[in-house]
């Protein structure tokens, strides 16, 4: 089983900076169970994906321990990782959407004309969620971790395309 | 309508509301440390958190500022209970005590 601080690495840097040292101090240097592993890593997940815990890691809330230096610290740290979209990203978001949803369709218009008649109704009814999906970093999520990009998107395609194959054999 | 708020509070932590729950209860008894709140978690409800659990409920509890760290001792960090902490601690126990109470009735009724 991996230990404590080679799991630890999985968490984002902001929390490890404001965690990380207690972190390792609670977990102790035995060996971790299965079920601590799993717990950890679940606890990795949700520190790149939840929007309270970057509240809680962005901010300086330690105890004070400097004046001047520590507040424009912790005004860069949330200024860096603010979501900030304009109104020329939504535009951006909407272009891709559209654009993506006509790639969808032509695709699998061009596919059933070819004979792939499964994979025609694939793309096709992949046109909306799909493209939905792909315009998201350029608006909704822009701003976010890439590490957190990665798995929402990729996640959410992976469910997409296998439902779309569930849906095909029914 | 206040009474619902500070439960819909609670109730929003999703997954992490039992053990924010616990680790509340834990530090009204004073400040600790993760390790010691875990000790004392366990101790209380028989529930052992893993560190996963246990700093993704801190963290969300912190962000709410119903708890706040203490300066750490060594490599250990210390939090104690806020005030905000305590009013939602309370009516959430409060909350609790009705329920069980009803349960207890019906309980002895059947």
């Amino acid at each position: 089983m991996p230990g404590a601080e080679r799991l630890l690495r999985l968490y984002p840097r902001a929390w490890r900076e404001r965690y990380g040292e207690e972190f390792l101090a609670t977990v102790g240097q035995g060996a971790l169970s299965l079920q601590q592993v799993m717990d950890i890593v679940s606890g990795a997940i949700d520190a790149w994906l939840s929007a309270d815990v970057r509240r809680a890691t962005t901010a300086v809330r330690a105890a004070p321990s400097g004046g001047e230096p520590m507040k424009l610290k912790s005004m860069m740290i949330c200024e860096r990782t603010k979501l900030r979209y304009t109104k020329r990203d939504s535009l951006i978001g909407a272009g891709v959407m559209i654009g993506a949803t006509l790639l969808f369709l032509l695709l699998g218009i061009a596919a059933q004309r070819d004979g792939w008649v499964a994979t025609g109704e694939i793309l096709k009814s992949l046109a909306f969620p799909g493209s939905l999906t792909l315009s998201m970093p350029f608006w909704l999520m822009k701003g976010q971790p890439w590490k957190a990009q990665a798995v929402i998107l990729g996640g959410t395609l992976a469910l997409l395309v296998a439902a779309g194959c569930l849906a095909s054999l029914i | 309508m206040a009474t619902r708020n500070r439960d819909d509070l609670l109730a929003g932590l999703g997954r992490f509301s039992e053990p924010a729950l616990y680790i509340l209860i834990s530090l009204a008894e004073g400040p600790k440390h993760g390790y010691a709140m875990t000790q004392d978690i366990e101790s209380v409800s028989g529930q052992a958190l893993g560190p996963g659990t246990l700093y993704g409920a801190i963290a969300r509890l912190e962000a709410r500022k119903w708890i706040e760290p203490l300066p750490a001792e060594e490599r250990r960090r210390p939090y104690r209970l806020t005030t905000a902490g305590q009013r939602v601690l309370r009516h959430r126990l409060e909350s609790m005590r009705a329920v069980v109470r009803v349960g207890r009735a019906r309980l002895a009724e059947g």
